[in-house]
């Protein structure tokens, strides 16, 4: 194994400080000159046309500015997938239809807050009812209502994946089980409400601060959205409170910003309040699985037929991206030699989900490894032995899809086994107490460009000085997630630096090079980090070819930069300061500015991501059996992210992603009743608080993943997958329910208990 | 909506305020800790044109305890001071329970416990242990003090009988009799940090080995907090056995009038009233066999 000085070590975070004083300024703490505040009228009704909307009133109100709807607006759909424009689906502002309960109508912009929200209750709309759809089923009936008049069967995205024989893989199997699961939606729950202030400037351009995990996303789609040019458009991301892939879209609340203040001349503010977020934020996709697998008799797998149908909402946001992706997760973590997916994704009178950490492993991977423990009880096999049999390994192919270039899934089953006492616990628990298990794979970062970006999906500027310091920019957003401080640990090893040698400046679109697609998919360390070695090499070039000319060293020599110095290996006495190299560099060049550039696009990788990770984990679980209410009481988990850049940053990743498994898992739902959503705040959304949290254990496997920056790949997301999985199994060993449909809640397990008493 | 305009007195003296909450009239609602009046009014579920806000006013605050007469509240004491306070832990460590369950470090740090009952929700979790251990409050207006006793306090939920012109001032509750035990029992979908779906509180005595002055109070399961007073006959004068708490808590349970709602259905809310019933009777019964020397 290589040792670093910089990487693997626990560095503390750039931004823990500021955050820990209250320092740290976000969108909403930010205040400009003449701002006025922006407020949303949304729709109380789920599926309506508008036949009129009269602002005469709210615009007569003293102190509101301008009201706006769609029809003062260019009227461009907009959506990620820009590769496919019939996906984008979606409005800044509703034009003619609502589809949701909470979808965009009206916006205003006044002095003060209150006069913002009176005048919301001022706008006079008509709206001529349409029959609601509120599942999959009734949205994909014969002759249901038509939610977008392109889609009349309301299935607007189909994905299929085939490979192997899979009547025969089924034929052959000793053993055949097919399940359905219900999956459920839940909020991404950011502790930073969204936020977003806009300002015009001189010539007529607009900057928009605001709180998002893609800022060229956000350029590209504001600027079409207004008819502006891309370059016009600056977006500056500030701190961000967390975003799990609900920030990662262009909102209307920033168009609306951007666009008041084009109409105003004046800065304008929007910041949306909790029940907002509750009510009419993205949230994970809720989902109908039906899966079929075969076995042989000793655990082998033959085949597995997996459908699923994802309830997408009102708009389809990103849930193309989640319907491929259900379908790739639905083949990891096993060799099945023989699989069929069909993913379909239905549009139905809700509020839209769209990405949401894990991006559809959470929901397949449930399916998967709830089915695999069944299977594992029915065949009498051990679950641990029975994944360990059929665990992918280094060098698996998903035929067409993906080639696995590193995988320690085996190991860390085999350790979180250990870890857990697995064989001696499962045979020595009281009634009420189970233990399970769950596994994990996940992507580091996307391959397809749905996004149709015309640059590299990540890049490096690095801008280096005599006096020993680098400015290393690069668009890629740190969303709380820590990827400033793990994108410099990068940095700061490759060239020898200390972290305080450099400066960094990201997510600024006008200010850092183009582009990088932004902080989703668990993406940004491996492809901004390749983007950083790929400008540090050029920059090592130079700062080489200089020190080897003034040392007048022989060309076999081997040079590094270590230690604040560039100089020849096992040599130190023949070179100079990183700084001295810097100048030495710039003299050569008559004075210009040593300035490099990186950049990194996934070539050649298959369909789905350049690297994979996995992992495994344990949940003890008590269940209280006059109540039914479960209580998690440890967790360990052994994972493959490769080389670990900063292990408190993963462990950080480890403990949020366990507290919202959790939740996935035991607590969190939205309460609908007519697509009305019920649960709009803390109290009623049960996220699970910090003393909710088990006691964890962790170990990260010695991998390392030939794609990635120093061997790294993914920690954010992936682990976010096992845990439902592993308390379902957990809770079935305490009681014998076995749970299809999440969440866990007490009255289902005292239900679940009484049927199998019967 | 936007925030409607109303006035704010923060008086400093009890007299002050009933003065101006007499003055005040329809629109005047008394602020303690606001966690749950600013909430209502911040959602148009609550107007006010003038508030008074209580927390200023010495004389409300304190926690007194005394042997021979009990315990008392004053209204503008913090949920949080209750949770921590030596005589009610010691004394009484039921209500001591109910306070530290009630919603989180923050909220128990501005709300009061007076204004737990005031805001009369069905859930509140300080309601069911003061109805059991048998609290009144005091009650005070311009034309005098009234004390009653809890159990005739709450109307329906978000009302009380409190009238437009009173300030309750303090809340009794009585000292513990030897041999008596008490107990607060709740359940949430949460775990930790929740509002109670179904919580239960439990006062009972031993006379010898025969249960005296059993009062069962349920939270959650009916418009307001609520005496289950069909079990407690069934034990009144009984002798204590494990039947018999299951017997009790099953009729409790039987009087119970939960709703289906966001937080749990009706049917659970009815098993649990059962459940936790009998786990209240059990611990109070415990501590009632613990306290019989003291």
């Amino acid at each position: 194994m290589q040792t670093y000085a910089i990487v693997g070590k626990n560095v503390p975070r750039n931004d823990a400080e500021a955050k820990a004083r209250g320092a740290a300024l976000y969108t909403d703490d930010l205040k400009l000159p003449g701002m006025l505040v922006g407020r949303i009228l949304r729709s109380p009704v789920a599926h309506a046309r508008i036949k009129h909307i009269d602002v005469s009133k709210a615009l007569a109100l003293p102190g509101v500015k301008c009201v706006i709807t769609g029809e003062d607006t260019p009227k461009v759909k907009y959506g990620n997938w820009r590769l496919f424009p019939d996906t984008q689906d979606e409005y800044p502002l509703a034009v003619d239809k609502v589809r949701f309960i909470g979808d965009e109508v009206a916006a205003v912009a006044a002095l003060d807050a209150d006069a913002a929200a009176e005048a919301l209750d001022l706008i006079e709309v008509e709206y001529e009812e349409l029959p609601g759809l509120f599942d999959t089923g009734a949205a994909t009936q014969e002759g249901a209502p038509v939610i977008h008049e392109y889609c009349p069967n309301n299935i607007s995205v189909n994905r299929k994946i085939q490979y192997g024989d899979i009547d025969k893989g089924f034929s052959e199997s000793d053993y055949i089980r097919e399940d359905t699961f219900h999956v459920h939606a839940v909020s991404h729950a950011y502790l930073e409400p969204c936020s977003s202030l806009a300002q015009v400037d001189l010539d007529g351009r607009i900057t928009l601060w605001t709180s998002t995990q893609t800022p060229y996303i956000v350029q590209c789609l504001l600027a079409s959205t207004l008819g502006m040019r891309e370059n016009d458009v600056r977006v500056i991301k500030p701190f961000v409170g967390g975003g799990f892939g609900g920030k990662m879209e262009l909102r209307p609340f920033e168009f609306c910003a951007a666009f008041l203040a084009k109409k105003t001349g004046r800065p304008v503010k929007f910041t949306l309040n909790r029940e907002e977020e509750f009510l009419t934020g993205r949230r994970r996709h809720a989902m109908t699985l039906h899966s079929k697998v075969g076995f042989k008799k000793d655990g082998t797998l033959m085949a597995k037929d997996l459908k699923i149908r994802l309830d997408g909402g009102a708009y389809n946001a990103m849930g193309p991206t989640a319907t491929f992706l259900c379908g790739n997760f639905g083949a990891m973590l096993y060799r099945y030699p023989n699989y069929r997916f069909l993913g379909e994704h239905v549009y139905t009178n809700k509020p839209p989900a769209s990405a949401m950490r894990g991006f559809g492993a959470p929901q397949s991977l449930y399916a998967t490894e709830v089915q695999m423990n069944m299977a594992a009880e029915e065949l009498g096999i051990d679950p641990v032995e029975i994944r360990l049999k059929n665990a992918q390994v280094t060098g698996d192919k998903i035929p067409d899809v993906a080639t696995i270039s590193s995988c320690a899934f085996k190991e860390s089953i085999q350790k979180v086994a250990e870890m857990s006492d697995w064989k001696n616990k499962r045979k020595n628990l009281k009634p009420g107490q189970g233990i399970g298990i769950g596994c994990y794979s996940f992507i580091s970062g996307g391959v397809f460009n749905w996004f149709n970006t015309q640059f590299p999906f990540s890049a490096a500027e690095i801008r280096a000085y005599a006096d020993g310091t680098v400015h290393y920019l690069t668009m890629a957003s740190d969303i709380g997630q820590g990827s400033d401080t793990v994108l410099k640990q990068i940095l700061a090893e490759e060239l020898g630096l200390r972290m305080e040698d450099i400066r960094i400046t990201s997510a600024d679109t006008a200010m850092t090079p183009q582009a990088d697609l932004g902080s989703w998919g668990s993406r940004v360390t491996l492809m901004a980090g390749n983007a950083i070695l790929d400008a540090a090499k050029k920059l090592k070039a130079q700062l080489f070819g200089a020190v080897s000319a003034r040392f007048n060293l022989n060309v076999i020599y081997e040079l590094e930069c270590k230690d604040g110095r560039v100089q020849a290996k096992g040599r130190p006495e023949k070179g100079v300061s990183f700084g001295e190299a810097v100048a030495m560099v710039q003299k050569a060049n008559r004075g210009e500015q040593v300035v490099v550039r990186g950049a990194y696009t996934p070539r050649d990788k298959g369909l789905v991501t350049p690297a994979f990770s996995f992992g495994a984990q344990v949940a003890e679980v008590e269940v209280d059996q006059e109540t039914g209410v479960a209580s998690v009481k440890q967790m360990w988990t052994a994972h493959d992210c490769g080389t670990v850049i900063n292990p408190k940053s993963v462990e950080g990743q480890l403990n949020g992603s366990i507290q919202m498994g959790l939740g996935y898992a035991l607590s969190e739902q939205f309460v609908m009743k007519d697509g009305q959503t019920l649960t709009t705040n803390f109290l009623d959304y049960k996220m699970p608080s910090a003393l909710d949290m088990p006691p964890s254990k962790v170990v990260h496997i010695d991998s390392y993943e030939p794609e990635g920056p120093m061997g790294a790949k993914e920690a954010g997301e992936g682990l976010v997958s096992p845990t439902a999985p592993a308390i379902a199994h957990a809770v079935h060993d305490a009681t014998g329910y076995w749970c299809k449909d999440l969440p866990i809640t007490p009255e289902k397990i005292l239900d679940g208990m009484k049927q199998n008493k019967k | 909506m936007r925030l409607p305009k109303f006035d704010y007195v923060a008086p400093k003296t009890l007299d002050e305020a009933l003065k101006a909450l007499t003055a005040g009239g329809e629109g005047c609602r008394l602020l303690a800790g606001g966690t749950d009046l600013m909430v209502k009014m911040g959602h148009g579920l609550t107007a006010a044109s003038l508030l008074v806000a209580i927390k200023g006013i010495e004389g409300l605050h304190g926690i007194r305890f005394d042997p021979s007469k009990g315990l008392s509240i004053g209204a503008a004491t913090l949920i949080a001071e209750v949770a921590e306070h030596p005589d009610v832990l010691k004394y009484y460590p039921a209500v001591a329970q109910a306070a530290r369950k009630t919603a989180n470090t923050q909220i128990r740090n501005m709300a009061t416990l007076a204004g737990n009952l005031c805001n009369a929700a069905p859930s509140a979790d300080n309601a069911p242990v003061l109805l059991a251990r048998g609290a009144e409050v005091e009650v005070v207006s311009q034309k005098g003090t009234r004390q009653l006793s809890l159990d005739d306090f709450f109307n329906g939920p978000g009302q009380t009988e409190l009238a437009r012109d009173e300030i309750l001032t303090q809340i009794l509750v009585p000292p513990a009799a030897k041999a008596s035990g008490a107990s607060y029992q709740w359940i949430s979908p949460r775990g930790k940090v929740d509002i109670s779906a179904v919580c239960v509180g439990v006062n009972l005595r031993l006379d010898g080995d025969v249960l005296k002055d059993v009062r069962i109070a349920l939270g959650a399961v009916a418009p307001t907090p609520m005496r289950a007073t069909e079990a407690e006959a069934l034990m009144e004068g009984a002798k204590w056995s494990e039947a018999l708490a299951e017997q009790v808590s099953a009729k409790a349970s039987e009087e119970s009038r939960p709703i289906t709602d966001v937080r749990a259905s009706a049917e659970y809310r009815r098993r649990m009233v059962s459940v936790l019933t009998r786990r209240a009777l059990e611990e109070a019964h415990a501590r009632a066999v613990e306290n019989w020397g003291v």
